[in-house]
């Protein structure tokens, strides 16, 4: 459950706009009616009924370097598909995130195969998001309490600093979340996550503003764990559209040889 | 005075006395035989479990890999390493993993792949012979895999069943194949049995596409009375001074002090049984003393000495004690050679036994030694003059003329 946000990012720029910012992040603190507000038009700027997406993510390891591109496919909060179109090598690789579960389509194999949840930690693609990222990114707004931890200016920007600490019922492991958004158009800049003990843990950095599905949105998502500054998962932005149609069977298991 | 005619015709003329207090003794002896047989099983069979199944006697590991089991983490050089520790008269085999999902049909979980060098691991462990149904691996079926009794329940697999594996290649790229189930071994370790899936070294090499070397170096002695452990540690650590060299007492401490151990647990089994059959002895030996008062103030009185009353009293528990162990022997040894040879099937009572993370076979097995045999022996001859000490006494400090007139 820890990668709970970055899912949702991971939806937002791969993925799924409309999936997910923290659209009912209860709000508290000391204006929490307004932090909640902001926080419903971030994801507002996202929002949809379903989306279609292509981009590109490039993962740099200590080990390795790669590059993939991906097209997407979202339908509310709950189903998300990707399917691989580059390279050759992995071509047609599906991941459906069906509810709660994810399952995956190899073709290599031509067979398809739920994950466990003692896969769920494991790295997505060989990213460093993982598969529980996928699973729990529509979690955010029931497991966390947003307030405005700053609001002015920052490095020549007018920002807002949300601090989002986790519900006392919640089972996260993130101790906070930090996000900061454009004051006046409420697009991301960036996500800190902390652990338990209040250690930053990864950066979630967005970038490259760029025309996409008629607005401008930030099309380069880049994740950097902290402990390797050096590594990092970019997923870059290349098409988006929203509100598209597109039928519940095409996220169904049955579905995914086809794709 | 002929001691021995004189305690030998006591002894026979009380003889259901006799009988109860040597059945007692011969029972407690028969019983602490089996249960020394048995205890020496366990320590025997679970040594063979541990070392001989998977961990070997020493294992080289690149530093830091036990903590964190990167698959990066592997010793570039393991191959000239294993070169060197052959040519010092050792069995040694490296052995590579890899992590991912391997699903059935209808189920899927985390595994472990252990890419397993088919010359050289059968000369350093028995896993291969340790197999419940199917085959163990061939070189001619590279996706033909072994795998633990508790995954292939997991998956409802069967020998021939078909397998999905998919996992991330060291090149970060998505790596997926398909093996068929080709044996399926018998409980080895609770992670063997529940996450180990065992293929041909290169199957995996190429598959996952490998940095160079192995992740863990497995070395066995030769001969095993040769050398002891620790200076067979010292021996092949300084050919890996780069690399973490652990003995598998040092890999699996838990285990070995237990094992270290077994032997005071037995002694102290021995040393309560012992405790009941002592006053069943000193209460026969005290009754006889007091059923006879009269007969030992006659003796008194017609000359026969303290020191001779108590050594008749001794030889006495002697011939008793000499005859119980005669029978406890007989018995113990007979007992144990049949749980040596049968075992106790302890799988309908307990399912899968394990002891820290060592599964222990369901039939337990006794194992026979000198010890086992003697020691019972020995102890039951100082539990029974212990315990004729108070009567000795008491016999030896009778008055002739108290003991006549003793109502």
């Amino acid at each position: 459950m820890q990668q709970t946000s970055s899912a949702k990012w991971l939806s937002i720029l791969a993925l799924a706009p409309f999936l997910v910012l923290p659209p009912a992040a209860t709000a508290d603190g000391e204006t929490p009616k307004r932090a909640s507000e902001i926080l419903r038009s971030v994801d507002d700027l996202w929002r949809g009924n379903a989306s279609h997406a292509i981009t590109t993510m490039r993962v740099k390891t200590r080990h390795y370097t790669r590059t993939m591109r991906l097209e997407g496919w979202s339908k509310g909060k709950e189903q998300t598909l990707f399917r691989v179109l580059e390279p050759k090598r992995e071509r047609g690789t599906v991941t459906l995130k069906s509810g709660n579960h994810i399952y995956t389509y190899l073709p290599k194999t031509d067979r398809k195969i739920r994950l466990t949840s003692g896969m769920m930690m494991g790295s997505w693609m060989g990213s460093h998001l993982t598969n529980d990222d996928l699973v729990k990114e529509a979690r955010l707004e029931d497991d966390y309490i947003a307030r405005i931890s700053f609001e002015g200016v920052r490095d020549g920007q007018n920002i807002i600093e949300f601090t989002l600490i986790p519900k006392p019922e919640a089972a996260v492991v993130w101790g906070k979340v930090i996000l900061v958004v454009l004051a006046d158009s409420s697009t991301p800049l960036s996500e800190q996550f902390y652990d338990e003990d209040m250690q930053l843990v990864r950066t979630f950095s967005f970038t490259d503003m760029k025309l996409l599905a008629g607005r401008m949105r930030p099309a380069v998502m880049r994740v950097v764990p902290v402990d390797k500054p050096e590594e990092f998962t970019e997923f870059i932005y290349e098409k988006l559209e929203l509100d598209i149609e597109i039928s519940d069977h095409f996220f169904s298991v049955s579905n995914l040889k086809r794709r | 005075m002929k001691i021995t005619t004189l305690a030998l015709r006591s002894v026979v003329r009380n003889w259901h006395r006799t009988l109860v207090t040597t059945l007692a003794m011969a029972f407690a002896c028969t019983i602490m035989i089996t249960y020394g047989a048995l205890m020496k099983g366990m320590v025997v069979g679970s040594e063979q479990q541990v070392v001989v199944m998977n961990q070997g006697d020493i294992q080289i590991h690149a530093r830091g890999y036990r903590d964190d089991p990167d698959i990066y983490s592997t010793m570039a050089d393991s191959e000239a390493l294993l070169a060197e520790i052959r040519a010092q008269g050792f069995h040694a085999t490296g052995r590579r993993f890899g992590f991912g999902l391997v699903a059935s049909e209808g189920n899927s979980s985390g595994v472990q792949l252990r890419g397993t060098d088919l010359l050289y691991e059968p000369q350093v462990t028995e896993i291969h012979s340790h197999i419940m149904s199917g085959q163990w691996l061939d070189q001619n079926a590279p996706f033909g895999v072994v795998i633990g009794k508790k995954l292939a329940r997991l998956l409802d697999a069967k020998v021939g069943s078909e397998l999905v594996y998919i996992g991330q290649s060291a090149d970060g790229y998505m790596a997926n194949e398909i093996f068929t189930v080709r044996g399926i071994l018998k409980a080895v370790a609770t992670t063997i049995d529940s996450s180990s899936v065992l293929l041909p070294k290169q199957t995996l090499i190429e598959m996952l596409a490998l940095p160079e070397g192995a992740h863990e170096i497995v070395v066995m002695r030769a001969d095993r009375s040769a050398i002891s452990l620790d200076a067979a540690t010292r021996q092949i650590a300084a050919l890996a001074p780069d690399y973490e060299t652990l003995n598998w007492r040092e890999l699996m401490p838990v285990i070995a002090r237990f094992l270290e151990t077994a032997d005071v647990q037995t002694l102290i089994m021995l040393i309560f049984t012992y405790i009941a059959v002592a006053s069943v002895v000193l209460n026969a030996i005290l009754m006889s003393v007091f059923e006879r008062i009269h007969q030992f103030g006659i003796m008194k009185a017609i000359g026969v000495t303290p020191a001779q009353s108590v050594a008749l009293i001794y030889a006495e528990a002697m011939i008793q004690t000499l005859l119980a162990s005669l029978l406890g022997l007989g018995f113990g040894w007979w007992a144990s050679s049949h749980f040596q040879a049968h075992g106790i099937d302890m799988s309908h009572i307990a399912g899968d036994l394990s002891f820290a993370g060592i599964a222990l076979d369901p039939v337990w097995y006794a194992y026979i030694t000198p010890d086992v045999l003697i020691n019972p022996i020995i102890f039951l001859f100082v539990v029974a003059a212990l315990a004729a000490v108070y009567p000795a006494i008491k016999v030896a400090r009778i008055r002739a003329i108290d003991a006549i007139h003793y109502q």
